[in-house]
């Protein structure tokens, strides 16, 4: 037998080996086969899962601007003070929280806790401006500290007018999601796509060497560029807050500017509002200290739930009211449209009338006696415009109604917009008509009035009310314009025309005067309207008074709607409170909208003049040539010749208007007190003005045929020093005008 | 003893042998002198196994280094680590290597029952060392790592077996020669393994003491009742005890390594499933040598036991493959080598050898691939360990100086 290996002993081993090799190496490069070849895909899907890490990089919000690309709210660059526990040591771990508790204001011990966690990313801060970033990265560089503290790029919202367009523009949260206004609606576009960085992390959170780093760009939000312009927006906030003030009002104010012919709101204000840089705080001061007084409980957070909810609401397009007579030029359109009545039908007023078993008081309770249809509609006559609607009838009406957009929502590009409640033709019985037809009984939207109003005056035509005109990308490309072209027309032009005829004698002479402008052609219609459900709740009434116009009556361009809920100021009619404000603004705002003063004669007959150039010359001469255009002198000093004039040459000073002459340098020295102006008849007025030596222009009601104007603003406040001759501009308005 | 063999070897083999015959011829001229030579160069080694543990080793240092750097740089502040320690070792066991190549197996005749002793002695010492993870499995050697006995127990009990089969060879079909001195010495070793306890060095000294009685010639009807008692004994165990608690919650993990139902089995199966995702990951060709992602961190150890989950996701399944096609090959030509041995103890003791790193291999690889239950097998070659690395080399070392008088061609 040989010493080395026997055939059995080959056998044997052979069969080892081939067990060995079949199932044992053929087992293993089985199993891996399934494992890569079959269910790789899945596996490595499943270890990506947790290779991976997400960060999201923030999208920059989209600007809003104004028409004239003013930002009205814009996104800044902020930073997310972010704590990475994986990469502090219990070295550096006393210092790093010491440190940041100083720089971010925080507690200590809660960033000693948090940096504890067995994470990578705590978001300590947000919302850090650029200064305490940088102080963050001296805090780092000083300690040397590498890892630990990380510094995110991040977005905060600011509104550089402060509170201004407050209602229009809303506001964001902290996570800059659009909460209310423009920001809420268009929200989808402004956001932007969030980027992603997509990193490989190892199995404790960090970042791993090998190379996979994705990055997904941030996708800037699109820039809204409105229709609000910031001048008009100004003036209308400016003056409406001043009617607040003068008027005691108590359930705050709106006013709308709008573009007859394009729907594009120009201004739109509500006053009560709030800074959308601080919208969680309570802006009416009065009404936040009542609150800051409560004691701690629900009373007191329901409180401040409803005074913020409150101050948020756009009355513009939230709330509902009854429109009054201003709802008049809707119902009187409708009537010449359907050729119930012209200019020169001829009504009765008794001061009632009596529908079905009812009777409807005018409110003149002694009645207008005979009038014709200008005439009544220039009266605010109630009885005539309920004979309208019985003219109308019912479904003749409500076809207007309907039409004038006065049963749906205007559609406006902003949240949160009420619905009107009214009777439907079927509805309507005899009673129902006629109230609805000055303009009670039914509600609607501040926003429904004007677009009805500026149908009546643009040519019949139906808009589409709106705030944004274009929404522009991140790469300046346009991806939307508003549509301007009318929805339908609701009147002829040739009605239109005549209407506006009539509103513009309404402006000039009738109840609506305290809206006229010299040269500016204004037509208009005051409203005041009752609360009655206000009335029924708590058994006062309250109102709401507003005015309603737009011009020039003979091409109009601009519509304004002024509403005033519930004031409490010496009047409550809307030709008293809603008509100066009205009045005010569009002298402001007409001017800068570049429509051109037409003065008729009677209106030429009392313009201001220019005051000539006398420097220079002797007294004699000066005084000639003043008194040659009806201008007064008044020589202060000795000299040989006129050193000085006030008002210089150039400006603008009233007829018989006092120009004083300086004949040596002690002009300089000279000056006068503005006396009182306000309160005063037009000549009383004058005459104090003369006797503090001082000149007034005057504007507003005393510029018509006027009854008994009341001055009730001044440009310079009484007490003031100014130098002699200064001109002051004096508003009058009919104090006794009602409706 | 010696002379014998050369004539059996003298024979020459081809032409292209002309050098391999003068060298085994050489001796044969001064045979008495040989007798006191320890070390008896009578040919040369066997290329073709030198080639394939080289090339084994040296991509098991390459994929060390890359499957550990993550994990040296987070634990130790090192990325050279691992590699540095294990290169050393590398260096050291490929020296011993050679130089045991040199050495006449047949002396080792002397040694069996001795390093027998120490195995058993250091298995019983260890029973004495703090548990690491739970087991008592290591011997702190102080400056060179780390060392497990049960490496030198495979060994000795392979040297062991080898020598008392050559011995005993035609009384194999006995009971008392063939069988009991065999149960003896497998049931003490495992004995003390339970005791660690330590499954898979004994699950791996069973199959070993099993490949070597049934090559030696032992009874079927033996083995027959070894797989029933073996059966019986395991069952008994698993049913019956707590003893194997241990391994039953492995089984458990086993079974569904992605359960959600406990924490303790999510914990339990995290290695495995970090692995799972590691071979998934590398599909068929890999993420490329050094772009693992697994390592950092999310497999625990990637340097020791599951280095083979990153070599399958650096390197793909075709990377894969062709590592264990080397593995098969060192194992098939091992065995070949031993089979032309020219007696049977080198024979035994070759083959106990190789089918140990064969055996490893599959288990190891069993592991990582969720195969079998999670249990610490290291792969030869690539796992991280100083001590068994050289004595898995020294181990190579006595196959090549097997093969040194095989009847192999060896080129």
């Amino acid at each position: 037998m040989a010493k080395g290996t026997t055939i059995r002993m080959w056998r044997r081993t052979i069969f080892v080996l081939v067990v060995l090799i079949a199932v044992g190496f053929g087992a293993i490069i089985f199993s891996l086969a399934r494992l890569q070849l079959v269910e790789g895909e899945s596996l490595q899907t499943r270890a990506v899962d947790q290779q991976l890490k997400d960060t999201s990089i923030s999208a920059q919000r989209g600007t809003i601007y104004d028409c004239n690309m003013k930002p009205l709210a814009q996104s800044a660059t902020v930073w997310k003070v972010v704590l990475e526990p994986a990469f502090i040591t219990d070295k550096n771990r006393e210092k790093i929280a010491d440190g940041l508790s100083k720089i971010l204001g925080m507690d200590k011990n809660e960033i000693m806790e948090r940096s504890k966690k067995k994470t990578y990313y705590d978001e300590l801060k947000r919302k850090v401006e650029t200064d305490v970033k940088d102080e963050v990265l001296k805090f780092k560089s000083d300690n040397e500290i590498g890892s630990g503290i990380r510094l995110i790029e991040d977005y905060k919202r600011y509104y550089p007018y402060g509170a201004f367009a407050a209602s229009v523009l809303g506001f964001t949260g902290t996570d800059s999601q659009g909460l209310y206004g423009i920001e809420k609606q268009y929200d989808s576009y402004l956001t932007g796509v969030p980027g992603k960085l997509v990193t490989a992390k190892n199995a404790i959170g960090t970042d791993m060497p090998f190379q996979y780093e994705q990055k997904v760009e941030a996708q800037n939000g699109s820039s809204l560029v409105l229709t609000i312009d910031e001048v008009v927006q100004h003036f209308l906030e400016k003056n409406l807050q001043e009617g607040v003030i003068t008027n005691k009002v108590g359930n705050r104010a709106c006013g709308i500017v709008m573009n007859v012919k394009t729907g594009a709101i120009l201004g739109m204000a509500v006053k009560g509002d709030f800074d959308p840089n601080n919208p969680f705080t309570v802006a009416d001061q009065t009404e936040a200290a009542q609150i800051a007084a409560m004691p701690e409980g629900t009373a007191k957070n329901d409180a401040l739930k409803a005074a913020r909810e409150k101050q948020w609401r756009n009355k513009a397009v939230s709330d509902t009211y009854y429109p009054g007579s201003v709802f008049k030029m809707v119902t009187g359109s409708s009537a010449m449209e359907e050729g119930v009545v012209n200019e020169n039908s001829t009504f009765f007023c008794s001061g009632s009338i009596k529908v079905s078993d009812r009777t409807i008081h005018c409110w003149r309770s002694y009645g207008h006696g005979s009038e014709n249809f200008v005439q009544g509609l220039c009266n605010s006559c109630n009885p005539v415009f309920v004979q309208l609607g019985e003219r109308l009838g019912p479904d003749n009406f409500f076809k207007y109604f309907t039409a004038f957009g006065l049963t749906a929502k205007t559609g406006i590009d902003l949240p949160g917009e009420s619905r009107s409640i009214f009777y439907t033709a079927a509805q309507l019985n005899p009673v129902e008509l006629a109230t609805e037809s000055f303009g009670q009984n039914f509600s609607i939207t501040p926003i429904q009035m004007i677009t009805a109003a500026a149908a009546v005056a643009n040519g019949g035509y139906l808009v589409q009310p709106h705030v944004v005109s274009q929404i522009v990308d991140a790469d300046g490309n346009i991806v939307k314009t508003a549509d301007t072209t009318p929805k339908r027309q609701v009147i002829s032009t040739d009605i239109s025309q005549r209407m506006c005829k009539i509103l513009q004698t309404n402006a000039t002479i009738g109840t609506a005067k305290n809206g006229y402008l010299p040269g500016y052609r204004v037509g208009g219609k005051t409203g005041t309207s009752q609360k009655m459900d206000v009335f029924q709740k708590t058994g006062t009434m309250q109102y709401i008074a507003s005015y309603c116009g737009f011009a020039p009556a003979d091409d109009p361009q601009v519509a304004m709607l002024v509403f005033y809920d519930e004031p409490h100021g010496d009047s409550y009619y809307g030709a008293a409170v809603a008509g100066p404000v009205f009045s005010r603004t569009m002298e402001e705002i007409l001017p800068y909208l570049g429509v051109e003063r037409k003065y008729t004669d009677t209106e030429l007959a009392k313009l201001d003049v220019t005051a000539p150039d006398v420097v220079g010359k002797t007294v004699a001469q000066a005084k000639a040539d003043l008194v040659k255009i009806k201008l007064t002198p008044k020589v202060y000093g000795s000299g040989e010749k006129v050193v000085s004039q006030v008002p210089e040459p150039g400006k603008t000073i009233p007829q018989n208007g006092t120009v004083v002459l300086f004949m040596d340098d002690s002009g300089a020295s000279k000056t006068a007190t503005v006396p009182k102006l306000v309160g005063l008849s037009l000549s009383a007025a004058n005459k104090r003005a003369a006797d503090a030596g001082i000149n007034i222009s005057i504007s507003g009601a005393a510029l018509t045929n006027g009854n008994n104007p009341i001055s009730n603003s001044q440009s310079i406040a009484e007490g003031t020093k100014v130098a002699p001759g200064t001109v002051v501009t004096v508003g009058f308005i009919e104090p006794n005008q009602v409706e | 003893m010696t002379k014998t063999k050369e004539k059996q070897h003298a024979a020459p083999r081809g032409s292209r042998k002309a050098e391999a015959d003068r060298d085994t011829k050489e001796p044969a001229t001064s045979g008495i002198r040989k007798k006191f030579r320890i070390f008896s160069v009578r040919s040369g080694m066997d290329m073709p196994f030198l080639f394939l543990i080289l090339t084994l080793l040296v991509i098991g240092l390459v994929m060390l280094f890359s499957a550990s750097y993550a994990n040296a740089y987070y634990r130790h502040g090192s990325s050279y680590f691992f590699i540095s320690r294990q290169a050393f070792f590398a260096v050291l066991g490929v020296a011993a290597m050679i130089f045991i190549s040199y050495f006449d197996y047949h002396h080792l005749h002397k040694f069996a029952i001795p390093i027998l002793l120490v195995s058993f002695m250091a298995l019983a010492l260890v029973l004495f060392t703090p548990r690491i993870n739970g087991v008592h499995r290591w011997i702190d050697l102080g400056p060179l790592g780390q060392f497990q006995p049960s490496e030198v127990a495979k060994f000795g009990m392979i040297l062991v077996f080898s020598h008392l089969i050559s011995l005993n060879f035609k009384r194999m079909d006995t009971f008392r020669y063939g069988v009991l001195p065999y149960i003896l010495i497998l049931g003490a070793t495992v004995g003390l393994l339970v005791l660690e306890p330590h499954i898979s060095a004994t699950v791996i000294m069973v199959i070993l003491a099993g490949v070597m009685l049934f090559i030696g010639g032992v009874r079927l009807r033996w083995f027959g009742l070894a797989f029933g008692g073996a059966g019986a004994a395991v069952a008994y165990l698993v049913l019956f005890t707590q003893k194997f608690s241990y391994a039953n919650d492995r089984i458990v993990a086993w079974l569904d390594p992605f359960s959600t139902a406990s924490k303790a089995i999510m914990e339990d199966t995290w290695q495995t499933r970090q692995s799972l995702y590691a071979i998934g990951s590398g599909g068929l060709l890999g993420l490329g040598l050094g772009q693992s992602r697994q390592k950092y961190l999310y497999l625990p150890e990637p340097q020791n036991d599951f280095i083979f989950a990153i070599v399958c996701e650096e390197l793909g399944f075709i990377g894969a493959l062709i590592i264990i096609i080397l593995f098969a090959m060192l194992v098939w030509r091992g065995i070949s080598i031993s089979l032309k041995a020219k007696d049977k103890f080198g024979m035994l003791l070759g083959i106990g050898l190789v089918v140990q790193v064969g055996l490893q291999v599959v288990l190891n690889i069993a592991v990582v691939t969720n195969t079998i239950p999670n249990t610490g097998i290291s792969l030869p070659f690539f796992s991280y360990g100083g001590t068994s690395l050289v004595i898995l080399l020294a181990e190579m070392g006595i196959v090549l100086s097997i093969s040194r008088t095989s009847a192999i061609e060896k080129t």
